[in-house]
């Protein structure tokens, strides 16, 4: 009996401390020193004087006009609204829609031709996001050597340069390569996985392709798109990389996530403001946590739980 | 509703040919099965039938007309499988009138319901596929197949997911439906009590080929080939490989092979073949005994729910000569030669 | 009531579905050609500059002329392989099409190619050379010591990952344990999390326990963050082996460790492997976690390296830092091409809670 619970216990130790240990330390622990040093003065020193609230007077004010007794302050604000256009065009616009075209597309062509193309979309995600982010640097160069400004040179316009005049259109883009791929692998994967009896019905039923893809294709999506809706939205809030890497610490799109990066931890231009920081972190949190709830009850948290079809990421 | 017709039709995968050129008619109206072990390329004939595979080589025709390049949608076949592919997302009467939504339709739900009523699910038309039995989606398989008033109804495997008493029922059930709307079917099953309980014929195929064509009695009494012997029959037929001590035993032409014999056709008799009992199995109506014998281990029914032998006994078994199938080193039954004890 | 068709009709029929089907095929590959293009086109300028310019601007004249030849030859093949249905004329035609093309090359940019931008391989001091020692380029290190350390950072938090993971992932697919359900919770929420969200109480971790500035950093946070991702993969393909192989093997005398190592771990060969690859490729790549992890310069990585010859030190010469990058994302490509087997197998094996 006692070697039984003996064996017992050393089996979760050796099969989940490891675990354990690395998720309570560097991704749980983390988490709750958020919360603390949110509400510090922590700056450059890394050491903490007082407990305030300072931090989050920095991001809103109180008004007695306000709708919510307070009111954003204009950075904040701005961050704030960047992130939701931000969030909101590529999410639409390339991590479902053009996600969906290519998965639709890339299924209705023969096996081997359809890797082929899946295979070229995957490239930007597969390589280094410092080279990625070079690229698009170089593709947009404002002078007439840009790649993008020799092709529509050639179409008879005039050089533009993107990095002033279309920031936002350059980051949704540059992100959305890579959220199109991610949302092409998990919905091929999903059209895969219907019964190839229910495709052949269908066409003997006598529906064409457009028919077959909206009843019969479409339906089997809904979870898979739920999904990426859901964890997409998580991961844009939050991202920052190819945004720094590309722009810069520019203040044209410096969305929340930005904010948070460049006040602290931006190599030679972070300022280690660590408390404002963890702030603004907090605030992500909070809004993550919310709308994924709030997601997760509108798309059946539990039908989430059963089969999230988490694919590469 | 159709004559159809497969002239010389092949599939190949990669390297593999799943149907070896089969030559088949398929009269209006008629009942036809096809049977064989799985992997004959039975299904894959069905499905290019339907239109969702492309031949590799040879013809479909429909009334005479070539329509191997036609899309399945534009061949008004009806087709049920055997996962019934119900669409989930439907429910039962969206489910029967999908077909018909491609189509110039008056009174669209109507018609789906009187197809519901006809397979007895017309109860059933607000509830979803996964909220329905076996059966009944297995009816609303064939009520969407049959909706659309198709050219030509397939049949694939449709029974083989359903319990022993469904079975029986179903198939009574489709045969009634069928010769009410008198579509021409064609049914693929591996089970040959369902080919041969609703057919008006059998179509028996191995490895991708055609081995016989004929009624049921035809497949049973007189298998063209040692393969179709084998397959159909249960318990299986007694198949006696010719060596010199069975030449011995038997008398038969010198170009024979195999013979067979179906174990209800042997008997226990004062004289002929000595034979030791060595297994009886109660079959409740009958009994099947094996017993050893010059001629290798032998099957044979006893009408009887009681059994008379047990293992060990020793006694004698006979046949009529005409029973006997005799087949050529090739595997091709050798007509009008028998066997007898000699 | 189905009208009985007539021969002329089913040809019309026929004609028609064949138009559609070639009418279909052709728009689908129209339209993600064009659409792939905007994709390959960049890596491919990159790889070319790589190989092509001298000290100077972007150069694209020679992606051009290269495009010039590349593009007739690719749309040939396509023609070839719907015309050709043999896999031998295929190949022909491939061979053929390869050796136009190098041919054609040859002529038309074959006289602009030079290795000279790869030098940075074999010189340890050429920025020193370039700038002076006194500059940024002083303590700018040779290419292949950031090389190593970015291997050395991919392959070690690899190794943690895959058996962290794999072992976690066992024990959630087969023992039952009190909380084990709340554990599987936890580590969905704690996927909701983000980990570039945490980027700043990380770095205060990572410093409090003294750890800043050492590559065992940005290790032990590279291998956190994959972590309950890689968990649920593992345990995805742990719940598709069956029970039964291990009883047997628990009745054939082994115990349930020895189980573990001889039966089942062979059996999850392909999640092991992907979750290898992944792994390797996030750590092979990684930049916001190596750069925030350190102060200064104390460690040198790809990632940081390819940043600052981009940035700093090597800005206009486009030339090297194009072959910096060739050089970075050759390993990720590698081995991204070579297993992409085992990650579809990832999409299919998916999760299941």
């Amino acid at each position: 009996m006692r070697s039984s619970t003996f064996r017992t216990g050393t089996n979760m130790l050796v099969f989940l401390g490891p675990a354990s240990f690395f998720l309570v330390c560097l991704l749980l622990a983390p988490i709750f020193v958020d919360l603390v040093v949110a509400f510090t003065d922590m700056a450059q020193t890394i050491r903490i004087n007082e407990f305030t609230t300072k931090q989050f007077s920095k991001l809103v004010r109180a008004s007695e006009d306000a709708w919510l007794g307070f009111e954003l302050r204009s950075s904040f604000y701005r961050a704030l609204s960047l992130s939701a256009v931000y969030i909101f065009f590529t999410l639409a616009i390339f991590n479902l829609t053009f996600g969906l075209i290519l998965a639709l597309t890339t299924t209705a062509l023969p096996d081997w031709l359809g890797g082929v193309y899946r295979a070229i979309w995957l490239l930007p995600r597969m390589s280094p996001s410092v080279v990625y982010a070079l690229m698009w640097i170089w593709v947009v160069d404002p002078t007439e050597r840009g790649l993008l400004n020799q092709v529509i040179g050639v179409l008879g316009f005039s050089p533009i340069n993107m990095k002033l005049d279309a920031p936002i259109v350059l980051i949704v883009t540059a992100n959305g390569f890579i959220g199109a791929s991610i949302g092409m692998l998990i919905l091929t994967s999903s059209i895969r996985s219907i019964p190839e009896h229910l495709f052949f019905a269908a066409r003997a039923d006598g529906a064409g392709s457009l028919s077959i893809v909206r009843h019969i294709v479409l339906p089997a999506l809904r979870w898979p798109l739920s999904y990426i809706t859901v964890f997409q939205f998580l991961a844009l809030l939050v991202s920052f990389e190819y945004i720094f890497l590309i722009m810069g610490p520019a203040r044209s799109t410096m969305t929340m996530a930005m904010l948070a990066y460049t006040k602290t931890l931006a190599p030679d231009i972070g300022a280690g403001q660590y408390a404002y920081g963890a702030a603004i972190t907090l605030i992500l949190i909070v809004i993550g946590v919310f709308v994924a709830l709030v997601l997760y009850r509108l798309a059946n948290m539990t039908r989430l739980l059963m089969s999230p079809r988490i694919e590469v990421q | 509703m159709a004559n159809v017709e497969l002239r010389n039709l092949t599939k190949v995968w990669d390297q593999v040919t799943a149907v070896d050129g089969i030559n088949l008619e398929i009269r209006d109206g008629e009942f036809l099965a096809v049977l064989g072990p799985s992997g004959c390329g039975k299904s894959t004939t069905l499905f290019m039938l339907a239109g969702v595979y492309l031949p590799s080589g040879g013809d479909i025709l429909f009334d005479g007309a070539r329509v191997n390049d036609v899309e399945a949608r534009s061949r008004n076949v009806g087709i049920v499988f055997q996962s019934y592919a119900l669409y989930p997302n439907m429910n039962v009467l969206q489910n029967i009138m999908f077909p018909l939504r491609f189509q110039e339709t008056r009174d669209a739900a109507a018609q789906a319901r009187e197809m519901a009523e006809l397979v007895q699910v017309g109860e059933l038309l607000e509830r979803r596929p996964s909220q329905l039995s076996g059966g009944q989606q297995q009816r609303v398989a064939l009520a969407r197949a049959l909706v659309k008033q198709p050219n030509l109804l397939l049949l694939d495997e449709p029974l083989s997911n359903l319990d022993a008493t469904l079975r029986l029922t179903m198939r009574a059930e489709i045969r009634r439906i069928t010769r009410e709307l008198a579509v021409t079917t064609i049914l693929v099953t591996h089970d040959q009590l369902e080919a041969t309980t609703m057919a008006d014929r059998v179509v028996c195929m191995n490895v991708g080929r055609i081995e016989q064509t004929g009624t049921a009695e035809d497949l049973y009494l007189r298998p063209d080939t040692l393969f179709v012997a084998g397959f159909i029959g249960s318990p299986p037929i007694n198949l006696i490989r010719l060596q010199a001590s069975q030449r011995a035993v038997l008398d038969v032409p010198d170009t024979a092979e195999t013979v067979g014999i179906r174990p209800e056709l042997l008997h226990s008799a004062e004289t002929g073949l000595p034979v030791t009992v060595t297994t009886v199995e109660p079959m409740g109506r009958e009994t099947l005994v094996t017993a050893d014998s010059d001629l290798g281990p032998l099957r044979f029914l006893e009408a009887t729910s009681r059994p008379k032998w047990s293992a060990g006994d020793k006694l004698h078994v006979s046949f009529r000569s005409q029973d006997t199938i005799v087949f050529d080193g090739a595997g091709q039954r050798m007509s009008d030669l028998h066997a007898a004890i000699g | 009531m189905a009208v009985a068709k007539t021969q002329a009709d089913w040809e019309l029929l026929a004609r028609r579905s064949r138009r559609d089907r070639r009418i279909k095929q052709g728009l689908l590959i129209a339209f993600l050609t064009l659409v792939t293009i905007p994709v390959v086109v960049p890596f491919f300028w990159i790889f070319v500059i790589s190989i092509s310019a001298r000290t100077g601007g972007v150069e694209s004249e020679v992606l051009w002329r290269a495009c010039a030849i590349l593009v007739p030859t690719v749309f040939a093949y396509g023609a070839a392989h719907t015309v050709f249905r043999r896999a031998r004329q295929r190949i022909y035609a491939a061979v053929i099409l390869v050796l136009l093309a190098v041919v054609g090359l040859a002529f038309s940019v074959g006289d602009d190619l030079h290795l000279y931008n790869y030098r940075f391989m074999v010189n340890p001091n050429l920025v020193e050379e370039l700038r002076g020692a006194a500059t940024a380029g002083g303590q700018f290190p040779w290419v292949w010591v950031a090389f190593v350390n970015s291997l050395f950072v991919a392959a070690t938090s690899m190794a943690l990952k895959v058996t962290v993971a794999t072992l976690a992932g066992y024990y959630l697919s087969r023992f039952a344990f009190r909380g084990r359900s709340q554990f599987l919770q936890g580590l969905l929420i704690l996927e909701v999390f983000h980990p570039w969200m945490l980027t700043i109480p990380i770095f205060l971790v990572i410093f409090w326990i003294g750890l800043l500035n050492t590559l065992a950093g940005p290790i032990l946070v590279l291998t956190a963050i994959d972590l309950p991702f890689f968990i649920f993969i593992m345990k995805g393909f742990f719940d598709a082996v069956p029970w039964d192989i291990e009883m047997s093997a628990m009745t054939d005398g082994a115990s349930r460790r020895q189980a573990f190592r001889m039966v089942v771990l062979p059996q999850v060969r392909g999640g092991i492997i992907a979750i290898a690859v992944l792994g390797f490729i996030k750590g092979w790549e990684e930049y916001v976690f190596v750069t925030a992890l350190r102060t200064g310069n104390s460690y040198w990585v790809m990632s940081t390296y390819l940043y600052y010859v981009a940035e700093d030190v090597m800005g206009v010469d486009y030339g090297v830092v194009a072959a910096v990058s060739v050089i970075y994302i050759i390993p990720s490509l590698l081995l991204y091409l070579f297993c992409q087997k085992f990650l579809t197998q990832l999409t299919l094996g998916g999760v299941k809670g």
